[in-house]
């Protein structure tokens, strides 16, 4: 039963703090020192402007307008965006962006663990030899340069010298397989190059921890392989690490994701985002942040959920705690 | 004092020149980092007259190093320092005093951590740099300030959960219960037992967030809500982009730049945390 009341408790946490940040950033518009109405319609007149304050709820107070954008975000109603010649339903901009921004997470986070995993057990197995000198130094360094200096480069030599790959784009997966992943290979790279040293890093310090274990001598001394041991014995609890840290690692790709695709021209949810400042769009902005956080929030709710499942050990403390 | 290891040496090093360009940097004898060489469009590394190049607008390179390093050192340090302090003395307090104040300080950090840096830097900036004359540009001094504040808003819940939870941690053990039941008055607890023991682990810390706030102010300017047009790293990578396919040094040059700062700041980070972990262990 307190297992029960536990995960209630802290998917209600999880809900108040979503209601705290979409009240933040709704509360954020409202600061800003400029008429809404008018940035939204420069070239309308005082009615058209009068109208879109009732529809939007401009002239309700700051609760008024947040609650009335909350009913409507809930409804899956997200606002428009105004152009000169008409508008634009958020949700269809953001549904179209949605899959771009999916993909590209996915294919980062699984470009990174493919490589992390190897690298981080190998270099445990063999701490401080050369093999893991080398790869840790290269991994740190790797870890400090921005992704957009990745990207930058990778435009300038991969898609400008060696005109390899288009440097400007997207192609969705119906197109042919080829034809999607030239557009992403290089946003991947950028992203990804970060994340596989974060990643390794990590596995590593926990997998020399975990290899001091007194289980660890035991499996050896009973003669099993040095594989089996790493990976059975080893490796799978050290995972639990691994995954909270690719929950962790989650915000600080959608904002790299942000610079990339507008770099690369993705126009996924980041590139919304920028769309949205650029062209000043604030109820855009509004449902895209609000749609990132609830993203961010819940891919950290299964990330908790599923390491009980990793590792059985946590459940139990989980719980105490 | 035990001596420092050859990259440790080398990152000071780094961060002690960088610290010179940013301080004493109009000393040295360069013209304004936006005089235009007119002659002079586009050079590339090393030319005579140029050591880094010229840009297309025939800025010298090195002059706006330079500049740009006060200016990215500057916002650095002042985001830093005010989100370190602010967030610290949230932190600290919210530790010591648990019950409904740690409650609520903890609710409001996990609100600032739950929206990604970078989107909440961009949501401050875009909100904050709003002139009220739509039309108007907003000029550079106030997009630096609302650049500053709105990367300390949110160093504010990073820095202030690791004191949070460092405060956690030293106010349980027994020095703090002794000094409690001789009299000591709680101010007198927090500044003489908790802050120098909080204090190594926010520096670790710092010294990391100094590289997130360089490399956010990068990614804002290439956005183009940081300070695109103006003397910062990133203003000159945003810059750079246009011109990346015919004189991609003008890239090269601030890259290189930031990418050595951060490092050495990552390294220092590096180093003071791995001195505290090994007091710690004999602890």
């Amino acid at each position: 039963m307190s297992k029960i009341s536990f995960w209630l408790q802290r998917v209600a946490q999880l809900l108040i703090v979503l209601l705290l940040v979409t009240f933040g950033v709704s509360l954020l518009l409202r600061l800003i020192p400029v008429d809404l109405a008018t940035i939204l319609l420069p070239v309308g007149s005082e009615i058209e402007r009068d109208l879109l304050r009732t529809e939007l709820g401009f002239d309700k107070g700051p609760i008024g307008y947040y609650l009335q954008w909350l009913g409507d975000f809930v409804q899956g109603d997200m606002g428009k965006i105004y152009f000169s010649g008409g508008t634009e339903e958020v949700s269809t901009h953001l549904r179209n962006a949605m899959p771009r921004s999916l993909l590209l997470m996915i294919y980062t986070q699984v470009t990174a663990l493919a490589i992390a995993i190897p690298l981080g057990v190998l270099s445990a197995y063999r701490v401080g030899r050369r093999a893991d000198k080398i790869t840790s130094n290269i991994l740190f360094t790797l870890s400090s340069i921005p992704n957009f200096a990745i990207a930058l480069l990778l435009i300038i030599f991969i898609g400008v010298k060696l005109a390899w790959l288009p440097t400007l784009g997207y192609a969705p997966l119906s197109d042919g397989i080829w034809e999607h992943f030239q557009y992403m290979i290089m946003p991947v790279i950028s992203l990804s190059c970060g994340l596989v040293s974060t990643y390794t890093r990590l596995l590593r310090a926990d997998m020399i921890a975990a290899l001091r274990e007194d289980y660890v001598t035991m499996a050896a001394s009973k003669g099993l392989s040095d594989r089996r041991i790493l990976w059975r014995h080893v490796f799978r609890p050290s995972s639990l690490t691994l995954l909270t840290s690719a929950a962790l690692s989650m915000g600080a790709l959608i904002g790299g994701a942000i610079v990339i695709e507008s770099i690369f021209a993705t126009y996924g949810v980041g590139f919304e985002v920028f769309f949205a400042i650029q062209g000043r769009q604030y109820v855009l902005l509004q449902s895209t942040v609000a749609v990132i956080a609830l993203f961010y929030v819940f891919f950290n709710l299964v990330v908790d959920l599923s390491c009980g499942f990793v590792d059985p050990r946590t459940r139990d403390r989980r719980v105490n705690a | 004092m035990r001596s420092y290891s050859k990259p440790t040496l080398l990152a000071i090093g780094w961060l002690g020149l960088m610290l010179f360009f940013a301080l004493f940097g109009w000393i040295l004898p360069f013209k304004e980092w936006n005089y235009v060489f007119e002659d002079d469009l586009e050079m590339g590394l090393f030319s005579s007259g140029h050591i880094l190049g010229t840009d297309s607008n025939g800025y010298d390179l090195l002059a706006s190093i330079v500049a740009g390093t006060r200016m990215s050192i500057f916002i650095a340090v002042a985001a830093v320092g005010l989100g370190g302090l602010i967030g610290s003395v949230l932190g600290i307090f919210s530790a010591y005093v648990r019950g409904k104040v740690d409650t609520v300080m903890v609710t409001l950090f996990n609100v600032g951590l739950s929206v990604p840096n970078l989107v909440l830097a961009l949501a401050l900036v875009s909100v904050l740099a709003t002139n009220v004359d739509i039309n108007q540009a907003v000029p550079t001094w106030r997009r630096v300030m609302v650049l500053i504040i709105s990367l300390t808003i949110i160093l504010i819940p990073i820095l202030g959960r690791i004191a949070r939870g460092a405060t956690m941690s030293w106010a349980g053990r027994e020095f703090v219960t002794a000094a409690r039941s001789m009299g000591m008055k709680d101010i007198k607890i927090i500044t003489k037992h908790i802050v120098p023991n909080v204090l190594p682990a926010l520096i670790a810390v710092a010294f990391l967030a100094v590289g997130v706030v360089i490399i956010a102010e990068a990614s804002l300017s290439i956005l183009g809500v940081g300070i695109p047009d103006g003397a910062s790293w990133g203003g000159m990578i945003a810059r750079g982009r246009n011109d990346l396919e015919y004189a991609p040094h003008t890239l090269y040059v601030p890259l290189f730049f930031l990418a050595l700062t951060v490092i050495s700041t990552n390294h220092l980070g590096d180093v003071v945390r791995s001195k505290l972990d090994s007091r710690e262990a004999k602890v």
